[in-house]
């Protein structure tokens, strides 16, 4: 099992290999003033990964241990949840995403959902006064809070 | 021939200044200690402020300053703490300051870190001080064939880093590489691996690039720990909260080496601290890592690159000063804050505006010591964060990941990024990855291939060109000697290297 | 998951309580903003910055102007949110150069994005091409230079701050191409920015250095570099009255790199004119005077219509230009 880790990886560099090589074979270059040129070097790279999976592939290493079943969906869970947090960052604003965000990830970390809850908001409020007032950055707002304040 | 630092002395001692330096170095060890808020951000941010609050030019200096030497030291605080670096200059110190917090050493490892910045600055402020129009010429020199060979020097220290797993170590270089070559051409304009997508032209940003490899994948690394309750996770309870003397004595070379790297490498123009402390770093392991220790909580590991990075930092001065080229991104918008002010750095800065230069190296002699102040006795209370519960904690770190790639960048596409970087970083780091290898084929690879090909171009194709000066030559010899000596027997390691490498 | 069904409730309430705080927070009118489609400390920055820093000391905006930065792409990230997301903001301004236009005749903000997907609104200021060697060169005028390079392309090093396609390589391009050389055939070398390139020439490993005028100032009084050539239409005053133009040697180049603005394509007229009228009112103030001559910049006054039909016609004559020398089919 831990060799046959090493082993798909060696496979997944070779796929990348190729795939370099491919895409710098292909690069259109109008004119170059150095004899190396911009593609050289990718694929001097990918043949260099080429090589190197072939000897993980040969002489694979001790992997490490592969999350599964409840641990593998909670990791899922947090991409997701970090996925989302980006995507509704600029519409929903600063302060409602990062309360939102904060308050799963603190759940996910064991804390009981009254703790959650009340440090999610704290940390939300906390940073968005900290960002914005003590170190003026400026972070989005949210567009639908606008016309719900009536400011243009 | 001083009279511009005794002069500087004098305006930086105003009460107005020296309320400037302060305030410079207490917000730039706040913005260096936020992961993906550094130098850079706290400048952009302060220059306006400092700008229309009627600041005259000297005192937006000093602050501006303040913020930049303050944020080389804050940088480390959460590469000890949490593993990920507070800035670019800061990669390397998570290599061995992190293990330290793990064994309880927190505290002391922020004491040390410290220090060393402490010595790395000063050392270099002196050589700023003495020997600035001097370097400048000699800074020039350094060409793209010999940038080359330095890059060439610094992977062949990086053989020091093979470590258990070598392959892997090769497979982690070649991928930061590879990783560096997304982007524009920097030779011929084509596009490479860009996929149509304009945000990918510029290449890779470094911060989206740490911030997403180190925060990101540490949150889903720390959820498996906090899931499993394992032990390889949690901290060892916080011991001794001060450095010895012993400690920074026994690290005395490590330090004294490393600052001169830094220095030197912060005054070529073109490459800043995560140059320095990569190749200080590297240089160190090869040098005094006799027994291995490197990698799993040395000191020498943490104090190398801290005294390396503030070393750069103040060195990046010098072509700022000397010669009106930035020597790094964030001297960059200082001289763009500079310009702000009607003031032109350039060869007749020193002669012209004697009390914006003097102020400036005076303030940062000021800032140093304020700042050793600051930090030393404040170790005690940021190794405090390791007992912050997780479920504070890693909402946290997401939140200054987010602020950070989304300050820089008012974009989506670079958060997006920084969490696919971020999953890449966490499967590396299951498959038993070091991460470091990754960085520096990403810092160093880029370089070495746009200096070869200019130093191509520039000789018609002509190879000879990289083997020409005395410069070059000495850097090959230095790189052969890296890697062939320790070959050799150990004894002579120890006669040898230093002496070339210094 | 345990009692998830409690979450819910709590959060409606107080998330909504913490938001509308915050929108209290910021409910005051949006202050204006400028994007620079850049990292911190470029050039777009200082373009950002001159804006703000002279509309509000010559009190022409009410809150000071916020500058945000958007990287990616040299400038096409910013030019595909300003046509696409914030399209109608009326209080956005970004800065734009010579080399936005350039990039747009080559397509490189993407073959869809025209050069009027956006409304240009007006330049502060402008900078000029400089062709710059160090004070020991063997040339003493840019005659000198343009033979030795007509005799072998390849005995003249020539250096930039920028790629094949470039502002700073399209100058050394279009000398060669006055002097009936191929520019293909140039011995060229790019640099990352002007400053690299500049401590290239110091350090000789470059002979020419094909940068921008007012930039070059500090060097030039040091005596470190000579100019031999400013890529403008006329001599220009001041510390530069004794650098002849190309034009005046006989080699007809001309590169202005002029550093303005442009809003989003469906703001409304009355307040692109606004913004055109505060440009304009800006640039007769003499504190801005002083703020644009610091910041190293001659003055160009083209706003409104004006100057979008200026960009229009600089686009297309890069269009034709970029053909010329070989770079587009």
């Amino acid at each position: 099992m831990k060799l046959a880790a090493d082993r798909v990886l060696s496979l997944l560099l070779l796929g990348l290999a190729a795939f370099v090589a491919v895409q710098a074979w292909q690069l259109q270059v109008p004119f170059s003033y150095d004899p190396v040129g911009p593609k050289a070097v990718p694929l001097i790279l990918s043949a260099l990964l080429a090589v190197l999976a072939i000897v993980l592939f040969v002489r694979p290493g001790a992997g490490g241990e592969w999350p599964t079943g409840a641990l593998l969906l909670r990791l899922v869970f947090t991409m997701a949840v970090l996925g989302a947090y980006a995507a509704l960052f600029i519409n929903l604003g600063f302060l409602v995403t990062t309360a939102l965000v904060s308050v799963v990830i603190a759940w996910l970390f064991g804390a009981t959902p009254v703790k959650a809850v009340v440090g999610g908001l704290l940390l939300a409020l906390g940073s968005y006064l900290l960002f914005t007032y003590g170190l003026g950055i400026s972070l989005p707002t949210g567009s639908w809070i606008e016309p719900l304040l009536g400011s243009h | 021939m001083f009279d511009f630092l005794i002069q500087g002395f004098g305006v930086a001692l105003t009460p107005l200044n020296l309320g400037l330096a302060f305030l410079g170095a207490l917000l730039g060890t706040l913005f260096g200690a936020l992961p993906g808020i550094g130098p850079i951000n706290g400048i952009a941010i302060l220059m306006p402020l400092a700008y229309t609050l009627g600041l005259p030019a000297e005192s937006a200096l000093i602050l501006l300053a303040g913020i930049y030497t303050g944020s080389e030291y804050g940088g480390r605080m959460s590469s000890i703490l949490l593993n990920v670096p507070g800035d670019a200059g800061a990669v390397m110190t998570t290599l061995d300051g992190h293990p330290l917090a793990k064994k309880g050493l927190a505290g002391p490892a922020l004491g040390l870190s410290a220090v060393s910045s402490f010595i790395g600055a000063t050392v270099a402020i002196v050589g700023l001080t003495l020997f600035a129009p001097l370097l400048a010429v000699v800074a020039v020199k350094f060409g793209p064939a010999e940038f080359f060979a330095l890059m060439i020097f610094a992977f062949a220290s990086m053989s020091a880093m093979m470590g258990k797993d070598p392959i892997k170590t090769l497979i982690g270089a070649v991928l930061g590489v590879l990783i560096s070559t997304v982007g524009v051409d920097s030779g011929t304009g084509v596009l490479r691996f860009t996929f149509d997508m304009p945000e990918l032209y510029d290449g890779i940003d470094f911060v989206v690039m740490i911030i997403g490899l180190f925060a990101v994948s540490e949150i889903l690394l720390m959820l498996e720990h906090a899931f499993r309750h394992d032990q390889d996770g949690e901290m060892a309870p916080i011991g001794r909260v001060m450095v010895k003397m012993s400690e920074v004595m026994y690290c005395k070379w490590a330090i004294l080496r490393s600052s001169v790297i830094g220095f030197v490498i912060g005054v070529l123009p073109g490459t800043g601290a995560s140059v320095a402390s990569a190749v200080a770093y590297t240089t160190e392991k090869r040098i005094s890592d006799r027994d291995n220790t490197f990698g799993t909580g040395d000191m020498r590991g943490l104090a190398a690159p801290e005294a390396a990075n503030n070393a750069s930092a103040a060195g990046s001065f010098v072509p700022m000063l000397t010669l009106g080229i930035p020597g790094s991104g964030t001297t960059a918008i200082l001289l763009g804050a500079l310009m702000l002010y009607n003031i032109n750095p350039g060869p007749m800065m020193f002669r012209e505006q004697p009390v914006v230069v003097g102020g400036l190296i005076a303030s940062l002699y000021i800032g140093n010591v304020m700042l050793l102040l600051l930090n030393l006795p404040l170790a005690g209370v940021f190794a405090r964060v390791l007992q912050v519960p997780r479920w504070i904690l890693v909402p946290s770190v997401a939140i200054l990941a987010f602020v950070g790639v989304y300050q820089l960048h008012s974009d989506l596409m670079a958060i997006y990024l920084m969490l696919a970087i971020g999953v890449f970083g966490y499967v590396l780091r299951k498959f038993g990855f070091s991460l470091a290898p990754v960085v520096l084929g990403f810092v160093l690879g880029g370089l070495m291939e746009e200096n070869l090909r200019r130093a191509l171009s520039i000789s018609g194709g002509d190879v000879a060109i990289l083997f020409q000066s005395g410069l070059s030559i000495g850097l090959w010899i230095a790189a052969a000697l890296v890697v062939l000596v320790p070959m050799f027997a150990g004894k002579l390691k120890a006669k040898f290297l230093p002496a070339k490498v210094s | 998951m345990p009692n998830s069904r409690i979450i819910p409730r709590w959060l409606v309430a107080v998330v909504t309580g913490g938001a509308l705080l915050a929108g209290a927070v910021q409910a005051q009118a949006k202050p204006p903003e400028c994007i620079a489609p850049a990292k911190p400390g470029g050039g777009y920055d200082l373009t950002c910055r001159l804006a703000a820093n002279g509309l509000q000391e010559a009190k022409l905006i009410d809150e000071p102007m916020m500058v945000s930065y958007m990287p990616g792409g040299i400038g096409a990230v910013a030019y595909n949110h300003v046509t696409g997301v914030r399209d109608d903001d009326p209080n956005l301004i970004v800065a734009a150069s010579t080399g936005a236009a350039l990039n747009l005749a080559l397509g490189k903000f993407g073959i869809k994005h025209k050069v009027d997907d956006v409304r240009w609104l007006g330049a502060l200021g402008v900078d000029y091409g400089a062709v710059v060697v160090r004070k020991d060169a063997p040339w003493n005028n840019l005659d000198e230079l343009m033979k030795a390079m007509k005799k072998d392309p390849s005995s003249v090093v020539i250096g930039a701050g920028g790629t094949i396609g470039s502002q700073d390589w399209m100058k050394a391009a279009l000398m060669a191409k006055a002097d009936d050389v191929d520019p293909r055939k140039l011995r060229y070398v790019s640099f990352e920015g002007g400053g690299e390139a500049l401590a290239a020439l110091l350090g000789e490993h470059i002979q020419v250095f094909t940068g921008d005028l007012a930039e070059l100032k500090p060097q030039l009084d040091s005596g470190e570099i000579r100019i031999l050539a400013a890529l403008s239409e006329e001599r220009m005053g001041g510390p530069y009255a004794d650098i002849p133009t190309a034009k005046e040697q006989g080699y007809d180049v001309e590169w202005p790199i002029w550093r303005g603005y442009y809003m989003g394509p469906n703001v409304s007229d009355e307040a692109y004119q606004q913004w055109a009228d505060r440009l304009r009112e800006l640039n007769e103030t003499e504190s801005f005077k002083k703020l644009r001559e610091g910041r190293g910049l001659f003055p160009m006054s083209k706003f409104g219509d004006d100057f979008h039909q200026y960009v229009k016609q600089q686009v297309s004559d890069f269009e034709t230009l970029a053909k010329e020398v070989g770079l587009t089919q």
